[in-house]
This record gives C-alpha cells, structure tokens and sequence, in this order.
C-alpha cells in the first residue's frame, strides 16, 4: 500500500482481507447461490446493475455477495468488471414504445389508453413485518384462466401522446440527431450536451439522486415546481444490433427497465404557458424511486440546469462511485497531510508570539487538500 | 412469424434459445466431420444499449448489457451468434447452428425446428405471464 507518503502494511491488509473472505464465505450457514440472489433479492440486484452500468443479473448477484450486501461496493465491483469488456457494439436506438409492460400506472390520469397495471408491487400494502420461523409452505398456485393479451395490454400507448393529441405539450421534439455522449468514455463536464445529464442520471447511486430531487422541491433551489407524474412503467425491451453480414437489425434478447414521464407546469416569462412540459426517466431494472427523480430532475434541468447549479450537480455529484469513493479515500493514512496542518499551526504560534500577525491569504476552497 | 426465417429471426431465435438444445444439435451438425473453423471468440464484451427518448426524440446511452458473440466458417458458409449474457459454449453452438442453416447442410431443418419450438415456448412463457399480471388490472374509483 502506498499513499499520502505512507507505505508497507502489506501482511495486515491480507489478513484484513483473509479475515472478510473467511467470516464471508465460510459463514455458519447455506452458501447464498447466484440463483438465491436474483430470485430473492431482484430490487437489489437491478440497483446495482443500474449504478454499474451493466446488465447482466448474475453479475450483479456475485457482486453483492463479494461486497457483503453493500450496494455500492457491489456496484464498484460491478463498474470494475465492466471496464475489463471489449465494447462489442453499439445498439441500435431501443424505442421505449416497443416495451412490453410488466406494471403501468398512470398517476395522472383515470383512464388512459390502456391499462393500469399494478403489477408486482407492495406499493398498496401496509408496512408490517414479517418475521417467519422458517421458509413459508409451498403456495397453492391458483389456476388463472387464459386472458388474452391484446397490443393495447403489452404495449398501452403513453401518456405523452395523449397529452400531445390535445395539444397540452410544448412540443419540444428536435430535427436533428447529435450523437450521445459516452460518459464511460470521457467524463463529462458542464456545459454538457442533455444526453450527458440523461446518462448520468441512469446510473447514478439511487440514494443521490433522489436526495438531489428533494432538495430540489423543498431546498433552496427550488427547480422542480410541479410534482405531477404522468406515467411509471416496468417492462421489457428488445436489445438490436446491425447484423454483421445483412446489415438488418437482429434482436439479441430483452433487458428490463423503468421508465417514467414527469408533468411540469411551464410558467416563465419565456415559456409557453398555455401547455405543459414532460420530463424523461429510463434505468436498467426496476428501480422506480430513481426513474421517477430523474424524470422530474430532467425537466428541471432543461429549465433551470445552466441558471443556477443543477447541471453541474447532476454531473458530478450523484455518481455513486465518485461520491463514496471520495469519502472513502479519507479512511487512507493521511498522516503527511496531517502533520503538515499541525506544523503549520505550530508556526503561526511561534510567529504570534514574536508579534509577527499572519500573513494575509485568501482561503481555499473546503476539501482542497484532502 | 412466416414458416421461413429470415437470417435476423433465425439467429434472434437461436439467441434465446437453451445452452443444452443449441450444444447438442451443433454436436450433431458437426458429428459428420465437416472442417469448421472458428473465426471470433466466443467473446464476452459489452453492447452499449443507446435508447431514443420520447419527449425531444434524443439518443443517449442507458448503460452497457452483457453479451458474447462468436463467428464460424461451415462448408464455406459463415455463421454468426450475438447473445445476451456469458455462455460462451451456447453462443459458439448457434454460431455453428446458423452457419449449418445458411449452407443448407443436411441439418439445416433442424436448426429451423428448434427456432420455431423457441418461438413456441416465448408465446407460451408470455402467456402465463399475462395470467399472472391480468388480475392485478386496477380501475380506481374517483372521490369527487
């Protein structure tokens, strides 16, 4: 280990490690498999697959073990296996509109096109807990009867389009098609193209950006004024890529994702205020808290982003690895950055008590010599 | 979907297909002593998975999604897999599937077989997901 001019330590670090590998792995009870991971703890497993930004369950499962449960260190793990990947292909554009949906709610509005699809939620149910002695009896399945699934069922259409049928939304759709930025390429930095700010938000740490999108109703910036939710949805797309040899799209497979549409009332000087706005929400897995933040802080950011902070928050402050392994470091020996505080402060004293005041500086900004 | 796949539907069938259906039957296309010869991987990498939003129509990148993809020469002909995931072995095998299809070899029905039995059992899977999800269809009462 060497940092901060500090260095060796090399036995006690293995035996750290070795004593986290021993209690972890060969704990007093059944090995959790990859399978038990996934099936039991899905929530879990699409955040870390979110702030990793990679799909791949497994991957993720195997990841929060190693990490003890720790969604951001799984995370990490996850982000550090995935810079080991050859990129293999860009996709061709997924349109969201081709999702087949596994839960659509439709806060908004009563009765929109298409269902309203509860789906696999406890968002209705009281928070009791459950502390069973041992696994539940296996279920009785109950025998559902055959419905069909029409296109409106799989694939309901949006909101959006019924807010744009009646002219309530400021149409703000581009004719031109700049190319994303990939911020696991370069980092981006503000200003930055909305691309940046969208991919940003998908894999930000869940946790940040909904502390981001509440400050941003109730803290002192206020960017986001209405707080009405068009639509939230969970549900499968379809992965494509060029064939090598035809040319033509071929679908490799699904991927799961939430996505949500966020309603904002334009009222500035310069807006359109006979309509409405809609903000963008889209990240692997199900992971509604996050999509339904960014949604909101979408819109705020086309409104406000560049007036004030957000953009730049949105940048460089909700990337989960960047924000915890910053504080993390601190746990480092920082006993040369230390010493020379002290010493400093020794020498003020010595100057004081010559009758030497100090010497005028202006201060630097806070964390600048962590 | 039509009797006669398109090379894309093919080889999308094949990407959902079972590792243990897509090993033995390329075993089997193999079992004749046919030269293959194996041109990519099978390599794990990343697909980078770009999305078109639909407020302002733009493009960015969602994140990447786990794949490998592999390429084979068949009797002259190449095959080529791109699947989700890591089975390197699964995605080798449907390389080899798809290669023993475009060359019409002797097994080439088979291939088409097992694509239309994989399309089969997806109207089947989703089928059952729909009688699980039907139910939970809601229509909340207005309070006014």
């Amino acid at each position: 280990m060497g940092y901060s001019g500090a260095r060796g330590g090399l036995e006690a670090i293995l035996a750290a490690e070795d004593l986290v590998r021993r209690a972890r792995d060969h704990a007093p009870a059944p090995w959790a498999s990859t399978e038990q991971i996934t099936a039991r703890f899905r929530l879990a497993v699409d955040r870390v697959m979110g702030e990793g930004g990679l799909y791949h369950e497994p991957t993720a499962a195997a990841a929060l073990r190693q990490a003890e449960g720790d969604p951001l260190e799984a995370s990490h793990l996850v982000r550090a296996h995935r810079s080991t990947l050859p990129r293999l292909a860009v996709s061709e554009p997924v349109d969201p509109d081709e999702m087949t949906v596994l839960r659509r709610i439709v806060p908004a509005f009563r009765e929109p096109d298409g269902p309203q699809l509860l789906g696999r939620t406890t968002d209705y149910t009281g928070r009791l807990l459950e502390q069973p002695d041992g696994p539940p009896e296996p279920g009785t399945v109950q025998d559902r009867p055959a419905r069909e699934r029409s296109e409106e069922h799989r694939r309901p259409r949006r909101f959006l389009d019924l807010l744009r049928k009646l002219d309530l939304v400021a149409d703000q759709r581009r004719g031109d098609d700049p190319e994303p930025v990939d911020i696991t390429r370069k980092p981006a930095r503000p200003p930055a193209p909305r691309s940046a700010v969208l991919a940003s938000m998908a894999r930000a740490e869940t946790g940040g950006l909904v502390s981001l999108w509440y400050r941003s109703i109730l803290g002192p910036d206020g960017d986001v004024h209405e707080v009405t939710l068009g639509e939230v949805r969970h549900g499968r797309v379809p992965l494509r890529v060029r064939h090598p040899h035809t040319g033509n799209p071929v679908t490799l497979g699904e991927f799961r994702v939430t996505e949500a549409e966020a309603i904002e009332n334009l009222d500035g000087a310069d807006e359109d205020r006979t309509r409405l706005d809609v903000g963008y929400g889209l990240c692997f897995g199900h992971n509604e808290r996050k999509a339904i933040a960014m949604s909101n802080l979408d819109i705020a950011n086309r409104r406000f982003g560049r007036k004030g902070p957000l953009e730049q928050l949105l940048l460089l402050t909700v990337d989960g690895l960047d924000s915890a392994g910053f504080l993390e470091h601190l746990k480092l020996p920082h006993y040369v950055t230390f010493r020379s505080i002290v010493e400093r402060k020794q020498a003020m004293r010595v100057a004081a008590e010559a009758g030497e005041g100090p010497a005028e500086r202006p201060a630097d900004p806070a964390g600048k010599e962590c | 979907m039509t009797d006669v796949l398109s090379r894309e539907q093919r080889c999308a069938l094949l990407a959902e297909a079972e590792r243990d259906e897509l090993v033995a039957l390329a075993d089997e296309c193999l079992a004749d002593g046919a030269a293959v010869r194996v041109l990519t991987g099978p390599e794990v990498g990343a697909v980078a998975a770009q999305v078109r939003e639909p407020v302002l129509a733009e493009r960015f990148l969602l994140g990447d999604v786990l794949a490998c993809r592999a390429e084979v020469e068949l009797a002259g002909q190449r095959g080529w897999s791109m699947r989700l995931g890591d089975d390197r072995a699964a995605t080798l095998a449907a390389a080899v599937l798809d290669a023993e299809a475009e060359a019409a070899r002797p097994r080439s029905a088979r291939v088409e077989e097992l694509c239309h039995a994989v399309a089969r059992r997806r109207v089947e899977r989703e089928a059952a997901e729909w009688a699980e999800l039907a139910p939970t269809i809601v229509e909340f009462e207005e309070l006014t």
